[in-house]
């Protein structure tokens, strides 16, 4: 009998049951129903945020690994459950924002909540599955699942915009899918196993054309999925269409969880110099690039305000992939602190342009005259997470860009550090057309910025949860520009996973 | 080999449906369709002229099929049983709302 | 400049046929390269290597069922049909979110009557045979997911043959819906019990086994069959009802 590391499954059946539960919530009253969801998703946090408090010392030296196996240990085809120091990262920020991100759609979303609650705690054990997991098919089934559960999340709404972005982004995911099927069946057929420690001892065994096939399947597969040039066309509609947080969740995090899939089969399971052998690395570096500086030009052109802040994330999504290909210590460093970085920021910028567009007619930049005077302090949050993506010295954007570029310079790779420089004053061009146009008429208000703050203590009267949220995300991104150095240490060991991947494969195949 | 060509075939075909067909039904059965191809496959490829992974009782069974191929293949029919559903969902509502099923009439759908 | 107007219609249709035949020789193209490729790839050992020849070995050992298909899918990687009893839970509940509406259209009107009858007759053994698929899961072919299809079967060809109306009133959307959960919380149960009695989720119940080969054998995968297929065979047909609300109301 092995209790070993049970908590590793409990994080991923936790919120399914609790999916379960909220699904049958209609005959609860609203205010059980928001506090069961707000308790749940703390509880999660709370999980993964002990795993890492109990295990600091065995983080700190980076020898930290967890693992659970289900049922016959002995047999090869099991599946198991592994957590090292990169997806402890990843599942410890992934859950904290999806808890921010919990905590306003209770108030946001005020119709059909139960069925709202299910399918996206749904989608959070799907998260934590696809990041957890160490067996191939098992990562399907969960990419799958999260493109099946987002779906009806996108169309939450019912329109015909909505409609058409849900439809054409289950299309996408689901050749993506398809893709990634073929290539693991190609895996199992040459070698035998579904665990990923073991396809990546035995990689090299494969002939080299064969290789090509599986590591082309994979690219196309993940590259759908993150909305890489030549087919993006479904991101800025899908993540346009839906509710704000589910926006936030789409782009803040799933992106990010598709990139750390990415890391997870390009660097631990496919070691990445099969990539640089067979000249995909170039190649989807460039893409990359492209993708990001296509990204920011359509985002100057877009006339809607989250249509914008998708076409953005095309462009941070790019960038940070191409500085993942770069494949040094330090193109690590800026990869994975803009991760966290554009993870906060954009889920902040979605989820305060949710709460400035309650009041307008549409999305359209013309019906946004005057909102910076409407919501004052809340627009200010706006503007200052805009400047952090745009990259201002105090706040955690400048830091990660900067650490990008220094990499990009590093690597002598200009034409990165060109994108870089670009998207910059691109996406300042782009925030300051909307900037400017919320300012446009001045409308005779009542209350000066100054009252309002002396009226802070009414304002937390009312306890508007919404805003809370959005003033909260502003000053996590201010403190972490200010005090980055928090994040050095586990970003640093999950690099060593990244340089290391021996250690992941011995400890996995070692039981 | 056959079972290559075949499968390579099919999923052509699908793709082909997927990508130039502008009715939205004839799409979903492009993608069922290449599904369908890759189940297929891997059924027929991990087919090395046994019997059946079942034992029965009183004999000795010395030569099966692998049975993880086929455990795979019901997990990927459930997951495309799912979307071809949610997908057909979505283009009812679509065609509620615009009254047609064909992509290139829909505002927005043809690039 | 002006373009004339009856020539737009040719050059469209040019266009579509030069995007046609790019896109077929493109695509034969990747065919081919993806054929070569194929044909490199060394025939399927299989059993010989690897992880399929622990199955064949030790498979009926370690989980008592005869059917080792069921045996993967149940026992050594239950965690993916419990992942896909979920996919198939979210759908249901996606399809439901998107298709809501304030109540059920139906249909009162059916086949004729010698239809009606026929299907009378017969409806007890297809439900007969669905259960046989589900319950015999571990010792011949089929299993949960099997089964739970021929069950949804039934009730579509119940609303075909004696209109909506008829099913509706048998099996409401309640009863549906519980169903589909208790199959569900049946499976999780079976896994959470796992962790308690055995040390790992969802591993074989140990107590439940008996002589192979009888009915109640093969440990707590039999339970996880029924569970799944009350599970999926309520899913597909709230799925069905879902879609066929709208077009029932015309013939009101």
């Amino acid at each position: 009998m092995s209790w070993m590391n049970i908590e590793l499954i409990l994080l991923i059946v936790l919120p399914a049951g609790l999916a379960v539960i909220m699904y049958f919530s209609s005959a609860f009253n609203q205010r059980a129903r928001n506090s069961l969801a707000v308790v749940g998703a703390g509880v999660e946090l709370y999980l993964v945020f002990s795993l890492f408090i109990f295990n600091f010392e065995a983080v700190k030296n980076s020898d930290f690994f967890l693992q659970s196996t289900m049922g016959y240990s002995d047999s090869p085809f099991v599946i198991n459950f592994a957590m090292d120091n990169l997806s402890l990262l990843f599942s410890l920020i992934v859950t904290a924002v999806v808890f921010l991100i919990v905590i306003f759609s209770t108030q946001y979303i005020r119709d059909k909540e139960n069925r709202y609650f299910a399918l996206f705690f749904l989608v959070l054990a799907s998260i934590q599955g696809s990041i957890l997991t160490a067996d191939l098919f098992t990562l399907y089934l969960f990419i799958e699942a999260i493109t099946i559960f987002t779906t009806p999340l996108i169309s939450f709404n019912k329109t015909e915009k909505t409609t058409r972005a849900a439809m054409q982004y289950l299309f996408y995911g689901i050749t993506g899918g398809v893709f990634f099927f073929i290539s693991i069946i190609l895996i199992y057929f040459n070698l035998g196993t579904l665990k990923m420690a073991a396809v990546a001892e035995n990689f090299g065994l494969i002939s080299t054309p064969m290789q090509l096939t599986i590591i082309i399947f994979f690219l196309l597969a993940v590259l759908i999925k993150l909305g890489i040039f030549p087919i993006h066309f479904w991101l800025p509609r899908a993540h346009s269409a839906c509710p704000a947080p589910i926006s936030a969740l789409l782009s803040g995090v799933l992106l990010k969880v598709y990139l750390y899939i990415f890391m997870r089969l390009f660097w631990t399971m496919i070691a990445f110099d099969f990539l640089v052998e067979l000249h995909l690395s170039a190649f989807v570096l460039d893409l990359a690039l492209v993708s990001s500086l296509i990204g920011h030009v359509f985002a100057l052109q877009a006339d809607e305000l989250k249509k914008m802040l998708a076409y953005s994330s095309i462009g941070h999504i790019g960038m940070i992939l191409a500085v993942l290909m770069l494949n040094t210590e330090a193109a690590f460093y800026g990869g994975l602190l803009h991760i966290i970085a554009h993870m906060l920021m954009k889920s902040g910028l979605f989820l305060s342009s949710g709460y400035l567009l309650r009041t307008t007619l549409s999305h359209h930049i013309d019906d946004l005259k005057g909102i910076g005077h409407k919501n004052r302090l809340v627009f200010i949050s706006f503007i200052i997470i805009c400047l952090g993506t745009i990259g201002m010295p105090p706040l955690i954007g400048f830091v990660s860009k900067w650490f990008v570029l220094l990499a990009f310079l590093e690597a002598r790779h200009y034409f990165g550090a060109f994108v870089v420089g670009a998207g910059s004053i691109i996406a300042l061009i782009y925030y300051l057309r909307y900037i400017s146009q919320a300012y446009e008429t001045v409308k005779t208000e009542s209350k000066t910025l100054r009252e309002e703050l002396i009226s802070l203590k009414a304002f937390f009267k009312s306890t508007n949860i919404m805003k809370n949220v959005i003033y909260l995300f502003t000053l996590l991104i201010i403190f972490f520009g200010l005090s980055y150095k928090i994040f050095e240490m586990p970003i640093n060991t999950a690099i060593f996973e990244l340089l290391n991947p021996q250690k992941y494969i011995e400890l996995v195949l070692g039981g | 080999m056959f079972t290559n060509l075949v499968f390579i075939i099919l999923f052509m075909i699908g793709f082909y449906a997927l990508v130039m067909k502008t009715n939205l039904i004839k799409n979903v059965i492009g993608l069922n369709l290449m599904e369908a191809a890759v189940f297929f496959w891997v059924i027929s490829f991990s087919d090395i002229g046994g019997e059946v992974a079942i034992h029965k009782m009183g004999e000795e069974m010395t030569k099966f099929n692998d049975p993880v191929p086929q455990a795979l293949t019901l997990t990927g029919i459930v997951i495309g049983a799912s979307t071809a559903a949610l997908l057909l969902t979505l283009i009812i509502e679509l065609n509620k709302f615009s009254g047609t099923i064909d992509r290139e009439k829909i505002e927005g759908l043809n690039d | 400049m002006e373009i004339p107007t009856e020539t737009q219609p040719e050059v469209e249709s040019l266009n579509k046929l030069m995007k046609k035949t790019l896109i077929s020789v493109v695509l034969a193209g990747v065919a081919f390269a993806l054929y070569q490729n194929f044909s490199l790839m060394p025939g399927y050992e299989g059993l010989n290597v690897g992880l399929s020849n622990y199955i064949i070995e030790s498979g009926l050992k370690d989980t008592g069922s005869l059917n080792l298909i069921t045996a993967v899918l149940y026992d050594y990687r239950a965690f993916d049909s419990l992942g896909e009893s979920t996919v198939i839970f979210g759908a249901v509940s996606g399809i439901v979110l998107i298709l809501s509406r304030k109540m059920l259209p139906v249909s009162s009107k059916g086949l004729s009557f010698i239809v009606k009858r026929t299907l009378g007759i017969m409806t007890p053994f297809i439900a007969l045979f669905g259960l046989y698929v589900i319950t015999h899961g571990h010792l011949t072919p089929g299993g949960g997911f099997q089964g739970g299809v021929i069950l949804a079967a039934i009730s579509i060809i119940f609303s075909i043959v004696y209109g909506s109306a008829f099913d509706y009133r048998r099996y409401s959307p309640q009863t549906k819906t519980a169903l589909e959960t208790g199959g569900a919380l049946t499976f999780l149960g079976l896994g959470l019990a796992g962790i308690f009695m055995e040390g790992a989720f969802l591993h074989n119940l140990g107590f439940l086994t008996a002589e192979t080969g009888t009915l109640i054998s093969a440990g707590s995968i039999p339970y996880i069959n029924i569970g799944v297929g009350f599970k999926v065979g309520a899913g597909l047909a709230i799925i069905f009802y879902s879609m066929i609300q709208k077009t029932f109301e015309e013939d009101f």
